[in-house]
């Protein structure tokens, strides 16, 4: 026999194996793999939209609906869900068809996931009873859920670090608390700025509707201020009521009454800030409407948010110690820029936002007067998630070195990202230039100064307010420009830019040069 | 407008510290960048901001009396516009003390969160401009400061032992029985409540959780002097009463204490508790450590000559 080296047919074999694979080759063949797979994934879907389409006006009745492995979850919970969709209780309509079937199937089935206490994904299956059973008629259906539990509780752990703060956190989850979707959140954490914070909520589904939450806890904490030089401690309890009413689009309301302490002044801790030192409890309404139609909220390319926020405050029967009528709103639109030869999305996009708040004192009740807004309630602007280019709460009115904050204000900014070459428009890092805007005002006492000495009434109030919103507009806006680097994470967006102020009122403080800046919403 | 504009934090600093130069060098520099700033670059950063407007209006609820040293004391608003007493004992010793010194001030109601040390009184000193907050100056350092103070009638307090060792009388005996009085006696619980909590909130958890610390932190004070847990009604007033009568034989007939031709820091801490004793404002429901003053009839009119010269 030959020696194998010396077959000519040997050689050529191991020389074709050794010479690198055409790219090309392989991806010919890539492609040929793929289109199979596609055509057979094609094939059977066509197969299966047939076979509905077939039977779509087939009239079926469901006569059973069971939810297997729900083992803590009670049955009376899972009934609410299901019990429209079986055809005995609903004796008024039309007998169903395939199709309404199983659009009335997957609903129920989406309302299960949207509760969290499933694993994804839940699989359903139809079947029909066994013919012999006399109990059934031919067009019975039976339906079956599969479903698995979620782990009753999670525990974690961790340390978060973010804009000049540190913190480690303990949270405690209990999950499907009572078997109808009830949960317990609890929460601990201590850093540096956020000194202690412990709260524990619980909350529930209302009539088995994910979209229709009730919400009660408590909190306590206690937060360094430094831009005012004070600490806050905060003690309280809220409940609230979510509802959803659809992808994006929430309603939230609640009550909340707050024991609020304004304690452990700096040294040099202004008169402003003393002078509002101490306690004092809030008792307030709020509404909040929520409607976000954003792609990606982190770093939207297309879509709009608006939201706005109305707060009542020690009015009437609520009582506390502080009165007052918030209003706050908040606005993001983005759209994608084509440009003229490239095909589909290019990546780059256009961010605009505008946010808006006025705090109107009210009287409380046993008083005659409104009483003016405190250091706790009024706003604070300025900071790397708001208006850039200034420090945290370097917008506004102030008393030495604090920012004291202010009773009325806007706020805008406008961007534009754009893919960095490297990585391209699929990555999550955006290279940015912006422009933001924004002025924060206290009220002002529009009577003549030798009439100042005694509180305002509320017809000075309303005219109080009147000339300070228009006072908004009077000069150019306190402003800053400047470009960045964006990296949007799911969990929160990271921002270094590089920034300087443009338009400034004395006081004020600009800065310049470079910031970064961790948050969730930004302008 | 001008670019050569200077950015306000240089000139607000060089106009305060001009004693400490380095100061102000610190301060801009921390606004531009960590790192330092090539000369050029630093050149075009200082043209910005390219407009600086006047500054924001202070909100209403900003404290607008700046001219005059604001003394923080528990006091009500109107009583502080009109510059009657305080009701704290404490407070009411330095008030009393400064009008005595002459030195100028307004009285400002506060509370204990505001001040630097935890307690009222302290002095918030006028700002030299309006960009800079002074230190807040507290109690135990006040006399101090208005000595330091020129213009103001130098306190010559006698500094010898027996000076030392008549405070305590009131420290011990007095103010021992005065916590009894107003903290611990239920019958006074309604004046607690009017002095110091109803200023805090209307909310009825806050006050029954601000009334109920008050009353540990008096209970935790009286039985730390007493050495023991149980506190007897009896024998703080005896004690209240003793050093009332060791008081007015130091007194005597002179007008003021220590034999002196004006009034000094004792007198006021004499009268702090005295006064409030006496004074029928306060609408005491139980007052025995006024029958126990009310033997002397010195000490009594040692406090109607106070109330007619600063009140």
């Amino acid at each position: 026999m030959a020696a194998p080296s010396s077959s000519p047919l040997d050689e050529d074999v191991f020389s074709q194996l050794r010479k690198p694979i055409d790219p090309a080759e392989l991806e010919r063949r890539d492609r040929k793999v793929n289109e199979r797979i596609h055509s057979q994934f094609e094939k059977a879907q066509q197969r299966q939209a047939d076979l509905v389409t077939l039977n779509s006006t087939k009239p079926i009745t469901i006569s059973s609906v069971r939810v297997l492995n729900a083992y803590n979850t009670r049955s009376a919970f899972l009934e609410k869900i299901f019990q429209p969709v079986l055809s005995h209780n609903r004796p008024d309509a039309e007998p169903y068809t395939l199709r309404e079937a199983l659009a009335e199937i997957q609903t129920a089935v989406n309302k299960l996931d949207r509760l969290n206490i499933f694993q994804q994904p839940i699989s359903t299956y139809i079947d029909r009873p066994d013919q012999t059973d006399a109990s059934s008629t031919p067009t019975d259906h039976n339906v079956f859920v599969s479903v698995k539990e979620r782990g009753r509780y999670t525990v974690k752990t961790g340390t978060e670090a973010g804009t000049l703060e540190g913190s480690a956190y303990l949270n405690v989850v209990l999950r499907n608390l009572f078997g109808g979707a009830e949960s317990l959140n609890a929460n601990a954490s201590l850093g540096t700025r956020t000194r202690s914070s412990y709260n524990a909520y619980f909350d529930t589904p209302i009539l088995s509707n994910p979209d229709l939450r009730w919400e009660i806890g408590g909190q306590a904490s206690s937060t360094l201020k430094p831009w005012a030089s004070h600490e806050e401690v905060l003690k309280g309890g809220s409940t609230r009521l979510l509802w959803q009413t659809s992808p994006g689009h929430r309603h939230d309301f609640s009550y909340t009454g707050f024991w609020r302490q304004l304690t452990g002044l700096a040294e040099k801790a202004s008169p402003t800030v003393r002078a509002d030192a101490g306690d004092s409890f809030k008792s307030s309404l709020t509404h909040t409407w929520t409607n976000d139609t954003r792609d990606m909220p982190m770093l939207p390319s297309r879509g709009y948010l608006f939201k706005t926020t109305s707060e009542l405050a020690g009015l009437g029967p609520l009582g506390g110690d502080v009165a007052f009528g918030k209003l706050e709103f908040d606005s993001q639109g983005a759209v994608p820029i084509p440009i003229p030869g490239v095909k589909g999305d290019t990546g780059i996009s256009f961010t605009a936002g505008l946010r808006g708040g006025l705090l109107y004192p009210l009287t409380l009740s046993g008083q005659e007067a409104p009483s003016q807004s405190r250091l706790n309630d009024r706003f604070q602007l300025g900071g790397p998630t708001d208006v850039r280019g200034f420090r945290l709460s370097g917008l506004g009115p102030r008393d030495g070195q604090d920012a004291v904050g202010g009773d009325v204000y806007a706020a805008g900014g406008a961007s534009i990202l754009f893919p960095l070459p490297r990585t391209g428009k699929d990555s999550p890092l955006r290279f940015q230039t912006f422009v933001n805007a924004g002025r924060l005002l206290g009220l002002r006492d529009t009577r003549p100064s030798d009439s100042r000495e005694q509180p305002m009434n509320s017809g000075q109030v309303a005219d109080s307010v009147m000339k300070t919103v228009t006072e908004l507009s009077n000069g150019l806006p306190s402003c800053s420009a400047g470009f960045g680097l964006v990296y949007a994470h799911p969990a929160a967006r990271f921002e270094v830019n590089f920034s300087l102020p443009l338009v400034l009122r004395k006081g004020e403080e600009g800065r310049k040069g470079v910031s970064f800046g961790v948050g969730l919403t930004f302008l | 407008m001008s670019s050569d504009e200077p950015v306000h934090d240089d000139t607000n600093d060089s106009k305060q510290t001009p004693a400490k130069p380095s100061e102000p060098a610190a301060r801009s520099n921390r606004g531009y960048s960590i790192f330092t700033v090539p000369a050029p670059l630093k050149r075009i950063f200082d043209r910005f901001p390219l407009v600086t407007y006047a500054e924001n209006d202070a909100p209403l609820r900003a404290p607008t009396a700046r001219d005059t040293h604001g003394l923080h004391i528990f006091t009500t608003a109107s009583d502080a516009r009109n510059g009657r007493p305080s009701f704290n004992p404490a407070c009411l010793k330095w008030q009393t003390f400064l009008k005595i010194a002459g030195a100028p001030f307004h009285a400002v109601a506060s509370s204990n969160h505001a001040s630097p040390s935890g307690s009222l009184p302290f002095l918030l000193p006028t700002a030299a401009d309006q960009a800079t907050t002074p230190a807040p100056i507290p109690s135990s350092k006040l006399r101090r400061w208005v000595n330091a103070q020129s213009g103001a009638n130098k306190s010559q307090e006698p500094l010898d032992v027996r000076g030392d060792a008549y405070p305590s009388l009131l420290e011990d005996g007095v103010r021992k029985a005065w916590l009894y009085q107003l903290y611990i006696n239920p019958a006074n619980a309604a004046l607690v409540d009017r002095l110091y909590v109803s200023p805090c909130s209307s909310n009825i958890f806050v006050r029954m959780t601000t009334s109920h610390q008050l009353q540990q932190a008096a209970q935790h004070e009286l039985s730390k002097a007493s050495a023991s847990n149980t506190i007897h009604e009896a024998d703080v007033l005896q004690e209240a009463a003793a050093s009332f009568e060791a008081l007015s034989t130091l007194l005597d007939s002179d007008e003021w204490f220590f034999g002196r031709d004006g009034p000094g820091l004792f007198d006021a801490s004499v009268f702090a508790y005295t006064h409030l004793i006496l004074d029928s404002d306060m609408q005491w429901q139980d007052n025995a450590l006024s029958d126990a003053l009310m033997d002397h009839g010195n000490l009594v009119k040692h406090r109607d000559r106070m109330v007619e010269m600063y009140y």
